[in-house]
Formats: C-alpha cells, sequence, structure tokens
C-alpha cells in the first residue's frame, strides 16, 4: 500500500517509469508557512538577540556593547530569582497537573464512567476543562477577589466555618504569595492533562485491563502496571507542553501579583516586561528574552527526545 | 525562463523583501499633510472632567476650522505610555497627542528628537504666560532629556495634586475636628485605631503606598531638596533626615495599624473603593478622584492639605504633544491653543478638573472651587513635588516592590532607604 502511495503523483496517476519524483511541486505548499515561520518567529527572534547586545531605550539608536547585557544578568539576583521562581511554576503547572490530571482521568474512566455513565464523564471533564478556556485576565481578577485579604471569599468562607485563624493575606503576605499563585495555577492547568489523559486512555486495550484483573491485580496496579506504560506517550507531550507554558507564565503573575509583594512572585517573563517596557532598558529585557527562549527551546527539545526515544522503546 | 524552483526562490525573495520593508516602515514620515484633517489621539475617559473638555475643544475646533476633518482615536493608557516610542517612529503618528510629562516619558521621546519643538509657537501664543512656573516645568526639557529648563516640547491644560480626602460623618461619629496640624492628624489616627478602624485606605501594590511614604518625606524636605531628587541638581542621599523619617514613620504607622498590614498586595482601585465604601475614614490621593468621590460618595466628606508642609505630590497634568513627524502641525498648535482657552479651562473646573489657566469667577461648583483653591494655595507656595517615581526610568516598580517589603515588614527602613538609593544611582543620569 505505501509503495503504491509512494510511485503516485499529486493527480493520483502514477509516475512515469524511470522519472525523477517532482517534489519541488510540493514545495509550493510550504512556501506561505515558511514565509510566515521567518517573518512570525525567524527575523524577530534574530533581531532580538542583535538588540540584546546593545544598549537601548527603544527609541534612537542602539549601541553595541556586546556581551555586557549577559555579564550583569549573571550578577542580577532579581533575574535568579526570577528563574527559581520559574521552578516553583514549573511544578505547578506542569507536575502537579500531570499527576493529578492522571489520577482524576483514571478515576473517570475507570470508576465514574462505569457506575454512572459517560455522560457524567462528559459533563465533570468539562467542568475541569473550564478554566482552560476562560481568559486569564478573567480567571486572574476572579481569584484576586477571592483572595483579598479583608473581603475575599477565601477568608470569609474560613471564619465563616470556624477557621477564623487560618485567615491570611494570600497575595501579599511574600512567604505564600508564591504558593498562592501555584495554587491558582494548577486549577487553571490541571483541565489540559485530564483531557489528553482521557483521549490517550480510549486507545488503551481493554484486554489488558481484563487481562490484569483476571490475575488478580487491583485498581492502583492496574493503573500503574498498565495505563501509565500505555500512555506514555501523552505523558510525555503533557510535561513538554505545561514545562514551556510554565517557563513563559506572564499573564496570571501580571494580574495576580504584578510580581509582588517585593518579587516574590516575579518570574522571568514578567521581569523582561517590566525590564523593556518600564525601565525602557530594551537591549537589557531582550538578552533577558533570549536567554529564556535559549532555556525554553532546549527543555522542548529534550522532552521531544524523550518522547521519541518512549515511542520507539514502546 | 525561469524554472519551477527559480520562480519559487525569486517569490521567496522578492515576498521576505517586501515584508522587510513593510516592518521598516515609510521613511517620509515628516511630509507635510493637506491641512484637511486633525489626526488626534488622547486618553481621557468621556466622562472625565479631562474627557468632556477635551470632547468641547474639538467641537470647538471643528466650528472655527470648516472643511477641517477631526480623526479622533481614543486610546488606553497603557497603550499610548507602552507603543509612543515605537508609532512616533512611522508614519501612523498622529498630528497631537496626550503624553505622560517627566524624564522616563517625554523627556526621553524629546532627547531622541521625536517630538516638534513648541518654543516658538508658546510665545507667539502666549501657552507661556498662562501656565505658572511649577506646572511649566514639565513643559520644557533639555537636550538631556531632564525637566525643568530647555525647549517647550507639551503643554498641559490641567494640574493635579495630592490631597487628603476624609469622612466628615466617621470624623463627627467619633468626636473627631478636622486636622489642621500634623499632630492633630496622628491623633484622629489613634483615635480611629482604638475604635478598631483602620485609618489609612491605602493600596501596596500601586502608586498610593508611596506617596503616603513620599509625602512624609515632603514635609522634612525643601525645594532644594526636590531639585536634586527630580532635576538632578545634587546628590541625594536616601538615608538624609528625610528619607530616613519617611521610612521609618512609615513602618511605624504600619505598626501601629494606620496602615493595614494586609494592603501590600492592594491596588489603588481597591483603596478608593475603601474610601467610597466608608470602610476608611482617610485616604490621602491625586485630584484624580475628585469627580469620581463627588458622584459616588453617599456621605458628607471634605479635603484638606496634608499639614504642615509645604510641599505635596502634584504637577501639571499630562500633556499635549505634536510628534516630529506629524503632518498638519498648525492644526495641532491651533487645538492646543483652544483647549487652553478660557471657555474650555472653564468647563474644565466646572466638570472637577483643576485648570491651570480658567476664570476664578466662572467657577461655580462648590466643590470644584475648593479643590482649585486648595490648588492655587500649592501652587502659589511652589508647593508641587512631582511625584516619587519619576526621576528613574522603570522606578514606579522599584517603589511599589520595596514599599511593599516595608508593609509586610520583610525588610527594614534602613534596607529599604538601600534598595531606593540603588536602583536611583542606576537609573539617574551621571552628573
Amino acid at each position: 500500500m505505501t509503495m503504491t502511495v509512494e510511485k503516485r503523483g499529486v493527480t493520483g496517476k502514477a509516475a512515469p517509469a524511470g522519472r525523477p519524483r517532482r517534489r519541488d511541486s510540493y514545495a509550493l505548499f510550504l512556501l506561505p508557512g515558511v514565509l510566515a515561520f521567518l517573518a512570525v518567529i525567524i527575523v524577530p527572534f534574530l533581531m532580538n538577540t542583535y538588540v540584546g547586545f546593545t544598549d537601548w531605550q527603544g527609541v534612537g539608536s542602539p549601541s553595541w556593547t556586546g556581551l555586557a547585557n549577559y555579564r550583569e544578568l549573571m550578577d542580577d539576583s532579581d533575574f535568579w530569582a526570577s528563574f527559581r521562581h520559574s521552578l516553583f511554576m514549573v511544578v505547578a503547572m506542569a507536575a502537579v497537573p500531570t499527576a493529578v490530571g492522571l489520577v482524576l482521568a483514571a478515576a473517570l474512566f475507570d470508576y465514574i464512567g462505569k457506575h454512572f455513565g459517560s455522560k457524567v464523564v462528559a459533563v465533570l471533564r468539562a467542568c475541569f476543562y473550564l478554566p482552560q478556556v476562560l481568559p486569564i485576565a478573567v480567571a486572574g481578577i476572579v481569584w484576586s477577589w477571592i483572595l483579598a485579604p479583608d473581603n475575599g471569599s477565601l477568608n470569609a468562607l474560613l471564619k465563616a466555618v470556624g477557621l477564623g485563624s487560618w485567615q491570611q493575606d494570600w497575595l501579599g503576605d511574600p512567604d505564600l504569595a508564591l504558593y498562592s499563585v501555584m495554587g491558582v495555577m494548577v486549577w487553571v492547568q490541571i483541565g489540559f492533562p485530564l483531557v489528553v489523559f482521557m483521549a490517550g486512555l480510549q486507545r488503551v486495550d481493554p484486554q489488558l485491563h481484563e487481562a490484569a484483573e483476571l490475575d488478580g491485580a487491583g485498581w492502583w496496579r492496574r493503573f500503574w502496571h498498565v495505563t501509565l506504560p500505555q500512555i506514555r506517550p501523552e505523558i510525555y507531550v503533557v510535561l513538554t507542553w505545561c514545562t514551556v507554558a510554565a517557563l513563559k507564565v506572564f499573564g496570571a503573575v501580571y494580574v495576580l501579583t504584578k510580581g509582588g509583594p517585593g518579587g516574590a512572585t516575579n518570574v522571568p517573563s514578567y521581569f523582561s516586561f517590566t525590564t523593556f517596557f518600564e525601565k525602557t532598558q530594551v537591549g537589557y529585557g531582550a538578552a533577558i528574552s533570549t536567554v529564556l527562549t535559549v532555556i525554553i527551546l532546549a527543555l522542548s527539545l529534550i522532552g521531544l527526545k524523550l518522547q521519541t526515544r518512549a515511542e520507539e522503546r514502546a | 525562463m525561469l524554472t519551477t524552483r527559480r520562480r519559487v526562490v525569486a517569490t521567496a525573495v522578492l515576498t521576505a523583501g517586501a515584508l522587510l520593508l513593510t516592518s521598516c516602515g515609510d521613511s517620509d514620515s515628516g511630509s507635510s499633510g493637506d491641512g484637511k484633517t486633525l489626526k488626534l489621539w488622547h486618553y481621557e475617559g468621556p466622562n472625565s472632567a479631562m474627557g468632556q473638555a477635551w470632547n468641547e475643544a474639538i467641537k470647538e475646533f471643528k466650528a472655527t476650522h470648516p472643511g477641517v476633518k477631526v480623526e479622533f482615536e481614543e486610546k488606553g493608557f497603557e497603550q499610548i505610555q507602552k507603543t509612543a516610542p515605537m508609532v512616533l517612529n512611522s508614519s501612523d503618528a498622529p498630528d497631537v497627542m496626550e503624553y505622560l510629562k517627566g524624564n522616563a516619558s517625554a523627556g526621553l521621546l524629546s532627547k531622541q528628537g521625536l517630538l516638534t519643538d513648541l518654543t516658538q509657537e508658546a510665545k507667539a501664543r502666549g501657552w507661556d504666560k498662562k501656565l505658572s512656573a511649577s506646572v511649566r516645568t514639565t513643559s520644557v526639557y533639555d537636550t538631556n532629556g531632564v525637566m525643568g529648563s530647555g525647549k517647550w516640547y507639551g503643554v498641559p491644560n490641567y494640574a493635579e495634586y495630592t490631597m487628603v480626602y476624609y469622612n466628615k460623618d466617621l470624623f463627627k461619629k467619633y468626636g473627631i475636628a478636622e486636622p489642621k496640624t500634623f499632630d492633630e492628624l496622628t491623633a484622629a489616627m489613634d483615635k480611629f485605631v482604638q475604635n478598631k478602624i483602620t485609618p489609612l485606605a491605602n493600596a501596596g501594590a500601586e502608586y498610593p503606598a508611596q506617596q503616603y511614604l513620599y509625602q512624609l518625606a515632603l514635609s522634612k524636605a525643601d525645594r532644594a531638596w526636590v531639585d536634586s531628587y527630580q532635576l538632578y541638581k545634587g546628590k541625594t542621599d536616601f538615608h538624609d533626615p528625610a528619607w530616613t523619617y519617611a521610612a521609618e514613620t512609615f513602618a511605624d504607622w504600619v505598626k501601629k495599624g494606620y496602615i493595614a498590614k494586609t494592603s501590600s498586595s492592594t491596588k489603588a482601585e481597591d483603596a478608593g473603593v475603601s474610601f467610597i465604601q466608608g470602610k476608611s475614614p482617610i485616604f490621602f490621593s491625586g485630584s484624580w478622584w475628585y469627580g469620581r468621590f463627588i458622584d459616588e460618595v453617599k456621605f458628607d466628606w471634605g479635603t484638606f492639605l496634608w499639614p504642615d508642609t509645604q510641599l505635596s505630590p502634584g504637577s501639571g497634568g499630562n500633556i499635549w504633544v505634536v510628534p516630529k513627524g506629524a503632518k498638519n502641525k498648525e492644526l495641532a498648535y491651533d487645538f492646543i491653543d483652544i483647549t487652553m482657552s478660557k471657555k474650555i479651562q472653564n468647563l474644565l473646573g466646572n466638570k472637577g478638573g483643576v485648570p491651570v489657566a480658567a476664570d476664578a469667577s466662572a467657577i461655580t461648583d462648590p466643590k470644584s472651587k475648593t479643590l482649585i483653591d486648595n490648588f492655587n494655595a500649592l501652587s502659589q507656595r511652589d508647593g508641587l513635588a512631582f511625584y516619587p517615581d519619576w526621576p528613574v526610568p522603570g522606578y514606579y516598580d522599584v517603589l511599589v516592590s520595596q514599599t511593599q517589603k516595608l508593609i509586610t515588614d520583610s525588610e527594614k527602613p534602613d534596607g529599604y532607604l538601600d534598595a531606593l538609593q540603588d536602583a536611583y544611582d542606576k537609573g539617574a543620569p551621571k552628573q
């Protein structure tokens, strides 16, 4: 079958024997995409990289300073603090949602689906996915109301159930703010892995579960030894995607805390934004963006490599 | 004849070239216009005093310039703040636009040659006579983009200043008279704390917190201190008596409960609403709240200038600038002239704004009269001290971030002042 397809041209007619295949004709279809990629990704990236080697306020002519911005970056404690916060965001946006999403997906698929039917599963799945549909600005404003110190609904709820001593300044306490933002991001993210894993579970051969069940494996052992290995490609995709999202998170920090209090929730993308637009240190901001892009690119490639290796093993 | 491959390559090169040319913009941005269209941008809300005044000015302009079309675009504050340098560098620049005053904004653009020198127009049309010295400070910029001297690059039509808003009903309820001295103000705050009321509305995530702090510093400062800090006419030492007093007093006020420990993450809107809802009896903030309080506050309220001090945060308002690449500059000058006319200035004053060239007898609304009288008192004693975030680009974020630390007690006053000094020294022009 494959051979037949390869010998046919775009019209479906068999290519004449002895003539090379006309790959050039396919190149035309790639052209718009390549041009758009050049104009939207490559050219701005190269320009950003160039600007990162200059001292520039965004207007006038940039002056070439070589590696000065990168040297300054190495000694900038705010920059490194923002990267440490990024690692916390990776936990909140990739690790926790992936783990919780897996358990929830398996529970919905194996338990809720069997006992309450597919409609209940569909409704619950939609509910978990809802935060992904909401614009982050809307979600952020709503959560800032919920977490407000004086009249926020979380503190009001704690007081109402007799846990008044647990009330906190969730976004204003530097020891708590990062964890509060992380909590919001877990809520935002959880729907994405859940939906991907549920789609993955659809393609797992039920006979594998039945065989394991006959062998006396309980739910947890079936989940660990059958479900997990079967949906490993989905896990890699989700982890890579969510890690990248966590490293470039911006909207939630901007709406919820603006990097505060006292820089406690600052992340590289927000740090870059303020350096660009508030401090008008465009060269330095570009250097931060370049470092961030390189890190994201490296992590994405590692993720893709791991995924490919896992698929080959499977 | 081109082969398919060559044709593909040629198309790609041409398209990429066209894209690059498009992104570079039109180099002929300074070409003259037809004199038939005025392209105008501002970001005042239609219900604000300024928005209403500018809309009236547009009507007046149309009446006095028959056949000229006004292309007005209402922009967002952030939109203009973040993109102005790029827009002014392109052929899309308007003929006249509202822009932010200060070294880091209008000063930066003037230094880069993106704004038109208005010096001749200011003299010819008498704008220089209409503006008081302290209001005029933000109109002129030197070759380094530092305000206070040099050429005219902008014209403010209104002013703004900070004052103490207070809830007369709550003061009456707890038997507190309007404070006339600083000691009476602190005594009033003590009384509210005793009654389990946090007296000051505050917002640590935005400007109100830093304005409390700056006002405290100003109460121990003089004009030379302001000039040193804002205009770099001398060395600014953040461990001097004024800044030290401000940081220590602010931290003390948090400890005493005058300022809520939980206000580190709240925004200016939260602080304003807290005053409007009668939860906080005192709010120290700008005249930009005045019109809204007139509309929304249900209790009896009043204002007074910060007691026992000559200086307060305040300045000329945002300014009209004419981009270097504007196509119809004469029309732009005419429009600015109309906004400076008595008719528009009086309207601005009666709608809750602070006009800079109004006819005092034409302001009939009593609340507006108080607002303008207080401004005149401040202006006459040369008391406008600008805003704490002006001297250094990005200093607003530094002040927010560091003052949050003072509120949450994660930094002591000494460390706080060190951080301010460090950021100031990095950003201020080298002397």
